[in-house]
C-alpha cells in the first residue's frame, strides 16, 4: 500500500505551493501543519527512492516486543504494565524509557505510509472527546471499541488483564520468580483473590475472581465503549480514529456541550 | 473591573498576576492579622520577586527528593486503574464494588486551559450529582473568588462520591506509623484540603445543592508503617474551614488597607519597593518562616524595632498592648512605670519575673 515515488513527487509539489499559499495568506497554523505534512512526504519520497526501510530500524524490536505483550493483554495497557508482562512471560528486555517516543514514531510512519505496516501502536482514546488518552497503548488491529476507554474502562481492563495473565500462567505452566509478582499485582486488588499468605497468588483463584467482579462492570463498559465508538467512526477520519482527535476538533466536541 | 481590582491591579504594577493554589490560601489562615500578605496576596504580587529584590529570599518550597517521593507514592496509588485506591476505598468506606467509574480531570482532549478545566469540572459533578456519574474525579479543577478575582486551585487532590456525599482524597507521601503521622504534617495537609472542601461546596452550592453534601472530613492517603502500602486516614477539617471562610471574608475587606495608602504607591520592584511594604502593617510571628515568602524581610523588621511579635503569636497575645521587647522587660523589673492601660499587664510581668527567679534558685 506503499505510495509511489511519482504520486510522491505530485503530492510534494502540491505541498510545497500549499505552504507557499499559506505564509502568503497569513495563516500560520496552516502552513505548519502543511509543513509537517511536507516533510512527512520528503521523508517517504527518500525511503522509497533511496531504500533503508523505516528510518529507525532500531525501533522494530521495541514494537515487537510492546506488541507481544499487549496481544497478551488484550486490552489499553501503560508502559509500566506492558513492561511487567514483558518481564514476566518474554525474553530480552524491555526498557520502559524506550516506549515513551514509541506513540509519536508510530504516528509519523502511518501518516507518511499509511497502512504499510500490519499493525500501529496507537494510543487509547477517550470517549468523551475521543482525543488520545494519555498514557495507554493499544494495538491498531483491535476492534475500535476496545480501543475506547469510558470511566468504567481502568477498572475492567484491569480485571481483563488478571483474567488473560491467569489464563496464559495456566496454559504454559509458567510460573517462578518471574510471573509471581505479576500475579500478586493483580490478586492484591481484587477481592477474593488473594490467598492466606501475603504474595501468595494462585492463577486459578485470580482467575475465578477477576471473571466475577469484571461481571458487574462489563455490561456497562462494554455499552459506552460501542457507543463512543459509533461516534468515532461517524466523526472521525482514518487517522484520527487510531491516533485520536486533534486539539480543534475536540474543542469543536466540547462547544456547545458545556453548561 | 471594580475599583478595587483596578487599584490592586495599579498596586502590582507590570509584572504578571499570580493565582492563589490551596497552598498560599491556607497559608493566610496561618498568619490571619497580617494585613501586608493578605494585601500582596489579593493584588496577586509575587511575594518570591519582591523578597529576593530586597535581599532576603526565602528557601521555599519542597526538596526535589520529597516531590519525587510524593509523585512515586502518588503514582503507585493510581496504577493499575486506581487499583490501589479502590481496595483501600473498598476495605476502610465499603465502597459497593460497582462503583468503579473514574473521571480524569487534568486535561481537556489534550488542553490544560483552565477554564476549558474548570467546565470539564462541573459537567463531571453535575453529572455525578444527577445520579449518574463517577465515583473518582481526578484532578478536578476548582475555583474559588479571591477579592473578586477567580483564583484556579491547581488540583493535588480526587473527589470522591460515596452515596450522596463528596470527600476530598489528598494523596501525601509522609507516613502514618502505628496510627499516627507527624501532626505538623497532618496539619499542613488539613489546611490545604480544607480550602479544596471549601472550594468544592462553593462549586456545589452553583450547581443547586447544599454545601453539607461535600464532607467535612477529608481522607488522607499516607503509606503506612514503613511500606509502601497505602492507608487512609480521616481529618476532619471543621475548624480549618470556618477560619478559612473568617479570612476570605477578610479579604474582600481588604479595600480598608488600600483606602489608607498613597495614591500613587506601587510594588513594583524598584527602589521605593521596601518603604511602600512598611507602609503596611505587618503582623510577624515565628510561623510566618514556614508559610510566607517575606519572612526574612519582615524578621528583620521586627528584629530591628525589638517587636514582641518575634516571640510568637501566642506571648504576644499574652502581652497585649505591650509593643516592644524593651518595655516588657523595663515593666517587669519596674524600672518602666506603666500607663494606665498597662498597669494590668505589668503587674502580670512582674508576677511572672518572681516565678522565674524562685524557680531558678530552686534549680541552684
Ligand atoms: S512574613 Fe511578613 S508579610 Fe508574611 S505573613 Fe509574616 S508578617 Fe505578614
Amino acid at each position: 500500500m506503499r505510495e509511489s515515488p511519482e504520486s510522491l513527487e505530485q503530492r510534494i509539489a502540491g505541498l510545497r505551493s500549499a505552504v507557499r499559499r499559506a505564509l502568503a495568506g497569513g495563516d500560520r497554523t496552516a502552513a505548519r501543519a502543511l509543513r509537517a505534512e511536507l516533510r512527512a512526504a520528503e521523508d517517504s519520497w527518500e525511503r522509497a527512492v533511496l531504500g533503508g526501510g523505516d528510518p529507525k530500524p532500531v525501533l522494530l524490536p521495541v514494537r515487537e516486543q510492546v506488541h507481544h505483550a499487549l496481544s497478551l493483554l488484550g486490552v489499553p495497557a501503560a508502559p509500566k504494565l506492558i513492561v511487567a508482562v514483558h518481564d514476566a512471560f518474554f525474553s530480552g528486555e524491555l526498557a520502559s524509557s524506550r516506549l515513551t517516543s514509541l506513540r509519536r514514531d508510530e504516528e509519523r510512519s502511518f501518516r507518511s505510509a499509511p497502512y504499510s505496516r500490519p499493525y500501529y501502536l496507537c494510543a487509547a482514546l477517550t470517549a468523551d472527546l475521543l482525543a488520545p488518552a494519555r498514557g495507554l497503548l493499544v494495538i491498531s488491529t483491535w476492534p475500535l471499541p476496545t480501543r475506547i476507554v469510558g470511566p468504567y474502562s481502568p477498572r475492567a481492563d484491569f480485571l481483563t488483564s488478571a483474567i488473560r495473565v491467569a489464563e496464559h500462567t495456566l496454559r504454559t505452566g509458567a510460573g517462578g520468580d518471574a510471573v509471581r509478582p505479576l500475579l500478586w499485582r493483580f490478586a492484591a486488588n481484587i477481592p477474593g483473590a488473594a490467598g492466606d499468605h501475603p504474595h501468595d497468588a494462585d492463577p486459578r483463584r485470580l482467575l475465578t475472581a477477576a471473571t466475577a467482579e469484571l461481571e458487574v462492570h462489563t455490561g456497562k463498559d462494554t455499552e459506552q465503549r460501542r457507543q463512543a465508538a459509533d461516534r468515532a467512526r461517524r466523526q472521525l477520519g482514518d487517522v484520527e480514529q487510531l491516533f485520536g482527535a486533534r486539539l480543534a476538533a475536540a474543542a469543536r466536541a466540547q462547544n456547545g456541550r458545556l453548561p | 473591573m471594580t475599583d478595587l481590582a483596578a487599584r490592586l491591579d495599579r498596586l502590582r504594577g507590570d509584572a504578571p498576576a499570580r493565582n492563589h493554589d490551596a497552598r498560599t490560601i491556607a497559608a493566610l489562615t496561618t498568619n490571619p492579622g497580617c494585613g501586608r500578605r493578605g494585601l500582596m496576596d489579593a493584588a496577586g504580587i509575587d511575594k518570591d520577586a519582591v523578597a529576593r529584590y530586597l535581599g532576603f529570599p526565602a528557601p521555599f518550597g519542597q526538596s526535589q527528593f520529597a516531590i519525587a517521593r510524593g509523585n512515586a507514592f502518588e503514582k503507585q496509588v493510581k496504577d493499575d486503574g486506581f487499583a490501589e485506591l479502590f481496595t483501600l476505598l473498598r476495605e476502610r468506606l465499603g465502597l459497593p464494588v460497582p462503583q468503579v467509574a473514574i473521571e480524569s480531570l487534568d486535561e481537556v482532549g489534550g488542553n490544560h486551559g483552565s477554564e476549558l478545566r474548570h467546565a470539564q469540572t462541573r459537567r463531571a459533578l453535575a453529572r455525578a450529582l444527577a445520579g449518574d456519574g463517577s465515583t473518582l474525579f481526578d484532578h478536578p479543577l476548582l475555583r474559588l473568588d479571591i477579592a473578586g478575582q477567580p483564583a484556579y486551585l491547581e488540583p493535588d487532590v480526587l473527589a470522591f462520591r460515596l452515596g450522596d456525599k463528596f470527600y476530598v482524597i489528598e494523596i501525601k507521601s509522609f507516613a502514618i506509623i502505628d496510627g499516627q503521622a507527624d501532626p505538623e504534617q497532618v496539619a499542613a495537609a488539613a489546611r490545604q484540603s480544607a480550602v479544596y472542601v471549601l472550594a468544592l461546596r462553593r462549586l456545589l452550592t452553583q450547581l443547586g445543592h447544599p454545601a453539607t453534601a461535600v464532607s467535612h472530613e477529608v481522607i488522607l492517603v499516607c503509606p503506612e508503617n514503613f511500606s509502601n502500602q497505602p492507608a487512609a486516614a480521616f481529618v476532619d477539617v471543621r475548624k480549618q474551614l470556618s477560619v478559612i471562610e473568617r479570612q476570605l471574608s477578610r479579604i474582600s475587606r481588604i479595600d480598608d488597607l488600600v483606602a489608607a495608602l498613597p495614591e500613587e504607591m506601587t510594588f513594583e520592584l524598584g527602589d521605593g519597593l521596601a518603604s511602600a511594604i512598611r507602609a503596611v502593617e505587618a503582623r510577624y510571628a515565628p510561623d510566618c518562616v514556614s508559610s510566607c515568602e517575606l519572612a526574612f524581610f519582615c524578621r528583620d523588621e521586627a528584629r530591628a524595632c525589638g517587636s514582641t511579635d518575634l516571640l510568637g503569636i501566642a506571648v504576644r497575645d499574652d502581652v497585649g498592648g505591650v509593643e516592644t521587647l524593651a518595655t516588657a522587660l523595663g515593666l517587669a523589673d519596674g524600672s518602666l512605670a506603666p500607663s494606665p492601660e498597662q498597669v494590668e499587664i505589668a503587674a502580670k510581668l512582674r508576677l511572672a519575673r518572681l516565678l522565674r527567679a524562685q524557680a531558678l534558685e530552686g534549680v541552684a
